[in-house]
């Protein structure tokens, strides 16, 4: 020992899994303006700046209609229904994702029927579908998860094949697009969903239903604001309008809608930024010991884009790596710990463990990284030392 | 004169303090926007504030509602005993169920749910009651208590409308096992954006209206039920705490304007006030019956007075719930309501002036008198 004196140890600064307070912070002048236009006007949901928004995106979509609920999950019940699904009817949902692509189905008195994933991707695996195909079967939920779309020209033969209605859960797949079609647009209709974390975020829940299907999106606006035919965004009297049809209560607020009209003039920029950052990851992780999979956005016939909502990883000692990730300040998360077939929620289905073994797998290694727009390049360095350490024994 | 049926400047006086709570929330390194620490602490006021066990906040009234009834068990080929009059979720959510509303109607005079058209009502089929408070009159729960123990049912509370009502010294929300109250703005205790809570003594019901808001999830990622996304934002909770001060206040407004008003229409020829008094009253909407509900519409509108009629259909009558009524059935007093009734202004933020106004110009028009 040359010396006693012990120098402090320079704590590195946590790595949130997300937060959006920089570019929150960055847009307030445009925000409080926006928010100030609120209160002036004084209708706080489902007002005038939900409808700019509705304009805004479809707009940005190349949708004709663009319906603003009260969240994702909402969009894809409402969306459902507005698509004719009738208790008992089958729709088919990949075992790996978030629950809501299944338990949508579930509130929309409807029966999800789980396929196995295709394991680059994560979405749907079209032979596992075709084979859950039944005579009850009416529609085919694909999910775009973490950066890319499902194939969704494997989607539409499955469907064509077996006269099915294509319905995108692309709650996670703004700005995603399919030969110059943006995600949602390539069925039926499809949803967003403004979860903070979300690509687009809101500071609360919000959710859109993407349709170019005018009679679905009629269906879908009468739907959330309790079954009420014709106008009823910033139309107070449309509350007197006629009930045709058993609706809810999913209207956005108008909050909501200003803080994701704030963020949607920089969205673009914001894509490019994750972008980068996971090219930085790639390039860090490849290769790397105990690393099993990296994101491998696929090539199709079409030209396809790819938005990086999450990172996700594969990797071995999945749980260890992500409570030492916790130990060093990294926020992580698992996207998803176990498959929607084995979940309590559907045991009533009938399903067995084994049964989806892509998913299964995945569900022992996926790990998603922080990613989002005001991650610094030093902090996606971080993450990736420290998990080469983790695996190669070497303290980072 | 020009006196808007709800204000038009709801939260002028807020706007400060509104605008930067989305900031502080916005930018808060906790990142936490939905059932977060501030959520916590205004369901624990809220559940002070009427002497419940727990308060469960969620995206709405009608969602409040739903997760009470998919938490009691509420499922296909049940009945739900609702009133024939009122707002579309008293039909939608038991519908939405798989479940059926079984339509009691109401009281001629007071609009609520008559207690002895829903015993008529009851089956072996029947899970649940769901008399609902309208307008400005609390249903009679005493009533609906002893039925529900009589025939062993539970009692969904729909005091959407009547968070801060009293009758015989129990809150609105606090007869039923549950009972619900809906914070879009204009209601009593209005916010700004759409929420909802359940008030509830019954802790196994508590926890389950809890996981079901978020989708059923039990632990992370674990999810023991199908459940729903309806969850409370902080920005909304920060402000409802903030507001939760000033409600006794506005309450007592309300309540000051609709005792003028009953003392000004107590014998009007053709048009008919709800019955005065306070007990079981939370002064939403001030609803009066006229037999020339058109003219009268339109004569307070050529004074400046927007009037607005809720219900212009029993709700089995609509088309949406047509399906779920008995062919043939008829619902004569929520029939008849719904081509008389017609609702003034008795929000809080009317001066006096604008209450003499209102009342002059009703006044006047039963009494066929041009108003100055």
């Amino acid at each position: 020992m040359l010396s006693e004196v012990q120098t402090p140890a320079v704590q590195a600064p946590p790595v949130p899994f997300f937060s959006q307070a920089r570019t929150f912070d960055a847009l307030w002048p445009v925000l409080e303006s926006r928010l100030s236009d609120v209160v002036s006007h004084g209708k706080y949901s489902h007002g005038r700046t939900v409808a700019e928004l509705e304009a805004a995106l479809a707009a940005w979509t190349g949708a004709a209609h663009v319906v603003g609920v009260n969240s994702g999950t909402d969009a894809l019940v409402l969306l459902l229904r507005a698509c004719g699904l009738a208790p008992g009817d089958e729709v088919l949902v990949p075992a790996f994702t978030f629950v809501a692509s299944a338990s949508a189905v579930s509130l929309a008195r409807g029966r999800p029927v789980f396929t196995d994933i295709d394991p680059v991707t994560y979405a749907m695996d079209l032979g596992s579908a075709a084979a859950a195909v039944t005579d009850r079967t009416r529609i085919v939920a694909p999910v775009h998860l973490f950066c890319q779309l499902a194939d969704m020209a494997g989607v539409r033969a499955l469907a064509a094949r077996h006269r099915l209605t294509v319905v995108e859960d692309s709650a996670e797949a703004i700005g995603m697009r399919w030969d110059g079609v943006h995600a949602g647009l390539l069925g039926a209709g499809g949803v967003l969903s403004f979860f903070p974390t979300k690509t687009l975020g809101a500071i609360g829940d919000a959710g859109a239903v993407l349709t170019n299907d005018d009679r679905i999106a009629d269906t879908v606006a009468a739907l959330r604001h309790h079954g009420r035919a014709g106008r009823t965004v910033d139309n107070f009297p449309g509350i007197s309008n006629a009930t045709v049809v058993a609706g809810v209560n999913s209207k956005m607020d108008d909050i909501q809608a200003a803080v994701l009209l704030a963020k949607l003039a920089g969205l673009e920029a914001q894509i490019a930024r994750r972008a980068e950052l996971a090219a930085r990851y790639t390039e860090r992780l490849r290769p790397c010991t105990g690393v099993l999979r990296l994101p491998t956005v696929v090539a199709r016939d079409v030209a396809t884009r790819a938005v990086f909502y999450v990172y996700l990883v594969e990797v071995d000692r999945r749980d260890d790596l992500a409570a030492h990730l916790a130990a060093q300040g990294i926020g992580t998360e698992t996207y998803y710990p176990a498959p929607l077939h084995l979940q309590p929620a559907f045991a009533d289905l009938g399903y067995r463990a084994g049964q989806f073994p892509n998913a299964e797998a995945a569900c022992r290694r996926a790990l998603a990284l922080p990613l989002y727009p005001d991650l610094a390049d030093e902090s996606v360095d971080r993450v990736c030392d420290t998990i080469r350490a983790f695996y190669d024994g070497t303290p980072a | 004169m020009r006196i808007p049926f709800f204000p038009p400047d709801l939260f002028e006086a807020d706007r400060r303090v509104l605008i930067d709570l989305v900031r502080e929330i916005g930018t808060d390194p906790a990142q936490t926007f939905l059932l977060g620490p501030r959520t916590a602490r205004f369901e624990t006021e809220l559940a002070a504030s009427v002497g419940a066990d727990e308060a469960i906040a969620c995206g709405s009234g009608t969602s409040a509602l739903t997760l009470v009834l998919r938490a009691m068990g509420v499922k296909p080929g049940d009945e739900v005993v609702v009133p024939a009059l009122g707002c579309a979720p008293l039909a939608a959510t038991v519908l939405n169920l798989g479940a059926t509303p079984v339509f009691a109607d109401v009281d001629a005079h007071t609009l609520v749910i008559d207690p002895d058209r829903a015993a008529e009502a009851v089956t072996p089929r029947t899970a649940a009651l769901m008399p609902a408070h309208m307008f400005s009159v609390m249903a009679d729960m005493p009533r609906f208590r002893e039925l529900a123990t009589a025939y062993r049912l539970r009692l969904v509370e729909d005091s959407a409308v009547a968070q801060g009502g009293v009758l015989a010294g129990v809150p609105a929300g606090r007869w039923g096992d549950a009972g619900v109250y809906s914070f879009v703005q204009v209601k009593t205790f209005g916010l700004a954006g759409e929420g909802g809570v359940v008030v509830t003594d019954d802790a196994e019901l508590a926890r389950s209206v809890r996981a079901l808001r978020n989708h059923g999830q039990r632990a992370r990622f674990r999810y023991d039920q199908v459940g729903y996304n309806s969850r409370f934002d902080e920005v909304l909770a920060a402000f409802g705490s903030y507001r939760l001060p000033g409600f006794a206040a506005r309450l007592a407004r309300r309540a000051a304007i609709a005792d003028h008003y009953a003392e000004r229409f107590a014998d009007l020829p053709g048009v008919l006030a709800p019955p005065p008094g306070s007990d079981g009253r939370c002064y939403y909407v001030y609803t009066l019956l006229a037999d020339r509900r058109d003219d009268l519409s339109a004569y307070l509108a050529a004074h400046g007075v927007a009037s607005h009629v809720y219900y212009p259909r029993a709700l089995p009558h609509q088309p949406a719930f047509a399906h779920a009524a008995p062919p043939g059935a008829r619902w004569p007093n929520a029939e008849s309501a719904a081509g008389r009734m017609l609702s003034i202004p008795v929000h809080p933020y009317l001066s006096d002036a604008d209450v003499e106004h209102v009342a002059d110009t009703v006044c006047s028009f039963a009494a066929r008198i041009p108003v100055a």
